[in-house]
């Protein structure tokens, strides 16, 4: 579904990504682990359109997509939900849900949409009224999350969801992203949490230096000694 | 007594309409879209001229020139900032790079508006007469036109405000505002919305000119004092708070409406004071965070 090959990412004159290539198939959850400042932000910001790359192919449903801006590539059925949240402060829990459905061929149908997001999220339709300033910390990931559910996508890309967050709440979004990929949505997750990232994604990369150094099936990451190593600390 | 203090109430809250209609203005074009517009007066001034000469030269009602003086500023505003500032917006490092650099642009602006305005409509002062007529009531009189600016700048303010906070475009302006790369990832086309703020600000400035010059007098320099206004209001209400701005020019108007009672000539004076104390003791502004 997706195909990301060979790209260069440059901040300015700095090269930030170098010769990234990985693939994320329909309804798989991969993980991308890497430490603080490897460029994982840097590659999901590259993929959603938020930055373009210098060199590369990003392949989207058969689609190119690496010229792509970012509201365009939205509406092919990506959905980046980005690090630290970025809800709309003084808006509503609503409203915020409301914008995930932005483009014009879901808005007409954002009030069916939000009731199944509401189905996923119960507490969400209890605090649908109050600001997303005013929210807790999990609930504002849960708004996260159900803003960019909201465009129905095919492939979610969700950038560290438990920061910030207490291990049940964490519990909590995990259980769900394993609930939406057997909706049959993509799941490609950076999380700061290896141990359990990885318990739960079919397969991952790991990034170093703007690099991908590693890559395969979650399990047999787990096994290895560079991993338990580097990022697990045993 | 009661009298004196209603009749300057009232007198404030004619004078703040105006004020806060160019606020609002400026705050699409600054809080929403960056652009600290220094020629946001000059828009009003167009607006102002336009409808002097279509009353003048083709007896245009006044009030039939806020439908033509609106879409054209808009487009005004709408092009502007789709080919100048949208490649500032591009070519600057960083966001406070933009606004350094559109201000200049604006200042660039403010110049060419103003000259051209000097070699067609030439530097005097002019007016024209239009529903000047006196209407009574609790015990005052006062001139139909006033009456009808706040009426307008009233109902101009309220329509937009439902605009923002029931239309989808309204809801994507409002989260631009707030987030402006998060709205993106929503989908929303982030050039086109700023350009439609900087062309609602143009309008609104257009539409306040249009209705001062039912009740004041109009020239070509007249533009800069009614930018000041409009940056005091915007810092007294909180920058980026659309509320904000139109409660802050009722305010103003009302303080302005009070100094002149006692001092006329001074409240361009007291403006700036307000201003000043409003930066030491409140710099957020009433409605800010």
């Amino acid at each position: 579904m997706l195909q990301v090959s060979d790209i260069d990412t440059y901040y300015g004159n700095i090269q930030a990504l170098w010769g990234v290539s990985l693939r994320i198939d329909e309804a798989e959850i991969v993980a991308l682990v890497g430490a603080n400042g490897a460029g994982k932000t840097t590659l999901l910001n590259t993929v959603s359109g938020l930055l373009h790359p210098a060199s590369g192919r990003i392949e989207f449903c058969g689609k190119r997509i690496d010229g792509m801006a970012a509201y365009a590539i939205v509406q092919l059925g990506m959905s980046h939900i980005p690090e630290g949240r970025r809800l709309f402060p003084d808006m509503s829990t609503r409203e915020n849900l409301q914008l995930g459905a932005y483009p014009r061929r879901l808005w007409k149908h954002k009030e069916k949409t939000l009731e199944e997001v509401y189905k996923i999220f119960p507490i969400l339709k209890e605090k649908e009224s109050q600001l997303a300033r005013t929210l807790s910390g999990g609930e504002q990931q849960m708004v996260a999350i159900g803003r960019g559910l909201m465009s129905m996508p095919r492939l979610c890309i969700i950038d560290e969801p438990s920061s910030g967050l207490a291990p049940v709440v964490v519990d909590e979004i995990f259980q769900i992203i394993l609930r939406l990929r057997n909706e049959d949505i993509g799941i490609f997750l950076v999380e700061q949490n290896v141990q359990q990232t990885l318990e739960i994604a079919d397969r991952a990369y790991v990034l170093e230096n703007g690099r991908i150094t590693l890559g395969g099936e979650s399990k047999e990451l787990l096994q290895q000694e560079v991993i338990r190593k580097a990022y697990l600390g045993l | 007594m009661i009298v004196r203090v209603l009749d300057i109430g009232i007198a404030g809250l004619l004078l703040g309409g105006i004020y806060a209609l160019i606020a609002v203005g400026l705050t699409l074009q600054y809080g929403v879209a960056r652009v600290l517009n220094i020629a946001h007066g000059e828009f009003i001034m167009i607006g102002a001229f336009i409808t002097w000469s279509l009353y003048i030269i083709f007896g245009i009602n006044p009030l039939l020139s806020l439908a033509i003086c609106g879409p054209a500023i808009f487009t005004i505003g709408f092009l502007l900032y789709r080919t100048l500032f949208r490649r500032l917006r591009i070519s600057s490092a960083s966001p406070a790079a933009f606004e350094g650099s559109s201000m200049l642009a604006c200042f660039g602006l403010l110049f060419i508006i103003q000259n051209l305005a000097i070699l067609i409509w030439g530097a005097d002062i002019k007016g024209y007469s239009y529903l000047a007529f006196p209407i009574r009531f609790w015990g005052q009189t006062f001139a139909a036109n006033r009456l009808i600016t706040l009426g307008f700048a009233l109902a101009i303010g309220l329509i937009f405000y439902f605009f923002l906070t029931w239309s989808r475009l309204g809801k994507a302006i409002r989260a631009a505002a707030q987030d402006a790369a998060a709205a993106e990832l929503m989908g929303i086309n982030i050039d086109q919305v700023l350009a439609l703020c900087f062309g609602f600000g143009a309008l609104m400035a257009g539409l306040g000119g249009t209705l001062l010059s039912m009740s004041y007098k109009i020239q070509p320099t007249m533009g800069l004092e009614y930018t000041v206004i409009a940056l005091i209001v915007i810092v007294l209400g909180g920058l980026g708070s659309i509320p904000g701005s139109f409660i802050g020019g009722l305010l103003l108007g009302l303080v302005g409406s009070i100094v002149t009672y006692i001092q006329p000539g001074l409240s361009l004076v007291a403006y700036y004071l307000l201003f000043m104390l409003l930066l030491l003791a409140k710099p957020t502004g009433i409605l800010g965070k």
